[in-house]
C-alpha cells in the first residue's frame, strides 16, 4: 500500500495526542497528577491529535464533504473514528476549562477520558484492521500496536518506570505484528488463480499490461518501492522506538529533559514502524498485476 | 445508508465469457465514451495526448496465458475486470459519508458523487480493484452497470443494456438478472458452471465468469492446407475454378 505521508502523520500524531489524553485521564482518576501538569498535557494532547486530524483532512480528494464523514457510524469505522475523536476533544476541553476555573479536578472524568481516548485510537486502527483485502493488517496485532504505541508516548512523558512496561509490551506486540504480517497471503487461499476464478494453484502469467501506464490502483495499492530495505528499516524502527527510550529511562529515571529525548527517539521509531506498516502491506488487487 | 439491503427481487449483473473474449478492449473504450459524454460527470484523463497519460476507467482488460495440460501449449486468454456488484459489498459498509450504496431494487452498487469526500477507503476495501479515484474531480468512480441506459426510455429497447455488453463484438458479455433462474444469464451459469472471483473474500459477487475451456488435442485446427481440397466450390467461383482447371 502507498505510504502517504499525510496518513502516516495522521495515525502517528493523533495516536500520540490521544495517548497523552488517555494517560492524563488515568492519572487524574488515581489522583496522581498536579493541576498544572493536567492542563499542560491535556493541551499538548489536543494539539497533537488536532494536527493529526488536520493532516488526515489533507489526504481527502474532495475536502468539502469531510463533515459528512460523521454520518455512517453504524457500519463505518472511519465514521466512528471521526465522531469519537470529536467527542474526546470536546470532553478534554471541557475538563481543562473546569480544572482551570475550579482549581480542582473530578477524578471520574479522568477514567471516562481514558476509555474514550483509547476507543478513539482503537477506531483508527480498525480502519486498517477491518480490511480483508490486506491480510497483514487484518489481524488482532494491528489494534494492539496502535494502542500501545499511543500509550507508550503518553507514558514516557507522564510517568517514569510505568513507561518501561508500556514500551516493553509495545515492543513485544510490534515483533508479533511483523511476524504475522509477514505471513501475508501465505495462509490465505487468494492467488492469481482465485483472482481470475480458477483453482488457487492454477499457473497463470500475464503477458501484456492492461494499460500502458501507471494508474490509481498501481499507485495506491500495488506500491512496492522501499520493500527491499524493509529489514534494515525494521531494525532502525525497533532501536529508536524501544531500545533507546528504554535505556534512557533506565539510566536517568524521572528526569523530564531525558523524557523529552526519549520521546523524540520513540517518535522517529513509531514513524518508521508506521511507514513500514503501509509500504510492506500487500493488497489482493496486486494479484491481477503479477 | 451504508447498511447493505437485502436484494430479494433482482440481482442485475454481467456474465463474462473468457472463452469468447478476444481482448479487443472495445468494452473499455465504449465504457469510457458512454460514461464521459452527455453529463458533467466525466472520467478524467491527465496528459491524454502527451507522455505518461493516466486516466480513470471503470473497466480494464488484462491479458494472461496458461499451459494447456492436453496440448502442452501456452494458451492466451483475456480478462475484463470491473465492479462485480457484490451482495456483501465491503466497499459500501466502510464508506464514512454514505456516498457508497447498494440499491435495494436491483442490487446495483453506486457512488453518490455529491456525498463522496475522496478518502479512498472503499477502493482499499474492494478486493478486485473495481474502484478508481478520479484525480480531477476528487471523487470515487465505479461501474454503474449503465443505470442510465438500462432504464432509459429514451433509448430503443434493444439498447437498454450496459454499453460494454452492447459494444462487445464477440458477444462475450451478457447482462441480466441472476436472481431469476429462467434468465439467459442464470441458464448459462448453470450450463457452463459460472464462477465467482476470489470467493474466499466472502463478497458474494453477482457478476459471474465463464472460464476458458481447455481445448482437447483433436479440437486444434489442422495445420494441413485446406485450399487445395476446395475443389467442389459452387457458383461463380466454382465456374472460374473449373474453367481455369481446363486451361
Amino acid at each position: 500500500m502507498h505510504p502517504a505521508p499525510s496518513i502516516i502523520l495522521f495515525t502517528v500524531l493523533s495516536g500520540f495526542g490521544f495517548g497523552l489524553i488517555s494517560i492524563t485521564g488515568l492519572l487524574q482518576f488515581f489522583n496522581q497528577i498536579s493541576i498544572f501538569d493536567l492542563i499542560t498535557f491535556s493541551i499538548l494532547g489536543i494539539i497533537f491529535s488536532t494536527v493529526g486530524l488536520v493532516s488526515s483532512f489533507f489526504h481527502l480528494a474532495n475536502k468539502k464533504n469531510a463533515i459528512k464523514s460523521m454520518s455512517q457510524w453504524q457500519t463505518s469505522w472511519l465514521s466512528r473514528e471521526a465522531i469519537s475523536s470529536i467527542f474526546c476533544l470536546l470532553l478534554v476541553s471541557a475538563n481543562i476549562a473546569w480544572v482551570f476555573l475550579q482549581n480542582m479536578y473530578i477524578n471520574e472524568v479522568g477514567i471516562v477520558l481514558f476509555f474514550l481516548a483509547l476507543f478513539t485510537i482503537f477506531t483508527t486502527s480498525m480502519i486498517y484492521a477491518q480490511l480483508k483485502t490486506v491480510p497483514s493488517w487484518n489481524n488482532i496485532f494491528t489494534p494492539a500496536i496502535f494502542i500501545f504505541a499511543a500509550l507508550s508516548g503518553g507514558a514516557i512523558l507522564l510517568t517514569s518506570y510505568a513507561s518501561l512496561v508500556t514500551l516493553l509490551v509495545f515492543g513485544t506486540l510490534q515483533i508479533l505484528f511483523w511476524y504475522t504480517a509477514d505471513r501475508g497471503f501465505k495462509d490465505k487461499e487468494t492467488s492469481v488463480g482465485t483472482a481470475l476464478g480458477f483453482d488457487a494453484n492454477e499457473e497463470i502469467r500475464p503477458f501484456d499490461a492492461a494499460h500502458t501506464n501507471q494508474n490509481y490502483l498501481l499507485n495506491e495499492m500495488v506500491y512496492k518501492v522501499g520493500r527491499k530495505h524493509s529489514i534494515k528499516l525494521r531494525y532502525i524502527s525497533f532501536f529508536t522506538a524501544f531500545v533507546f527510550p528504554m535505556s534512557l529511562i533506565l539510566v536517568f529515571p524521572g528526569e523530564f529533559s531525558i523524557s523529552i529525548l526519549a520521546i523524540l527517539f520513540h517518535f522517529v521509531g513509531v514513524y518508521f514502524s508506521r511507514w513500514l506498516f503501509f509500504a510492506e502491506a500487500k493488497h489482493s488487487v496486486s494479484f491481477y498485476y503479477e | 445508508m451504508t447498511k447493505l439491503p437485502k436484494c430479494d427481487e433482482k440481482k442485475l449483473g454481467l456474465l463474462i465469457d473468457l472463452d469468447t473474449c478476444v481482448g479487443c478492449h472495445g468494452c473499455v473504450v465504449s465504457c469510457k465514451e458512454w460514461n464521459s459524454s452527455g453529463s458533467d460527470k466525466q472520467l478524467s484523463d491527465i496528459n491524454s495526448h502527451r507522455r505518461d497519460p493516466v486516466g480513470t476507467f471503470l473497466n480494464r482488460v488484462h491479458s494472461y496465458e496458461r499451459e494447456n495440460c492436453n496440448t502442452n501449449e501456452t494458451e492466451p486468454f483475456y480478462f475484463p475486470r470491473s465492479c462485480l456488484h457484490c451482495e456483501d459489498a465491503p466497499c459500501v459498509t466502510v464508506c464514512p459519508t454514505g456516498a457508497s450504496y447498494k440499491r435495494e431494487e436491483d442490487g446495483i452498487v453506486l457512488v453518490n458523487e455529491d456525498d463522496c469526500m475522496g478518502c479512498g477507503l472503499c477502493a482499499w476495501a474492494c478486493p478486485y480493484g473495481a474502484r478508481e479515484l478520479d484525480l480531477v474531480s476528487g471523487v470515487m468512480k465505479k461501474c454503474t452497470l449503465c443505470v442510465d441506459r438500462i432504464y432509459n426510455e429514451e433509448l430503443p429497447p434493444e439498447d437498454r443494456v450496459p454499453v460494454c455488453v452492447k459494444s462487445c463484438p464477440t458477444g462475450a458479455r451478457a447482462f441480466g438478472d441472476f436472481n431469476d433462474p429462467n434468465s439467459d444469464v442464470s441458464k448459462k451459469v448453470k450450463e457452463r458452471g459460472g464462477v465467482d472471483l476470489m470467493p474466499e473474500m466472502q463478497t458474494k459477487p453477482v457478476n459471474k465468469y465463464l472460464l476458458p475451456r481447455i481445448k482437447s488435442k483433436n479440437s486444434a485446427v489442422s495445420s494441413g492446407s485446406g485450399v487445395e481440397e476446395e475443389t467442389n466450390a459452387k457458383g461463380l467461383l466454382g465456374w472460374v475454378d473449373r474453367a481455369l482447371s481446363k486451361l
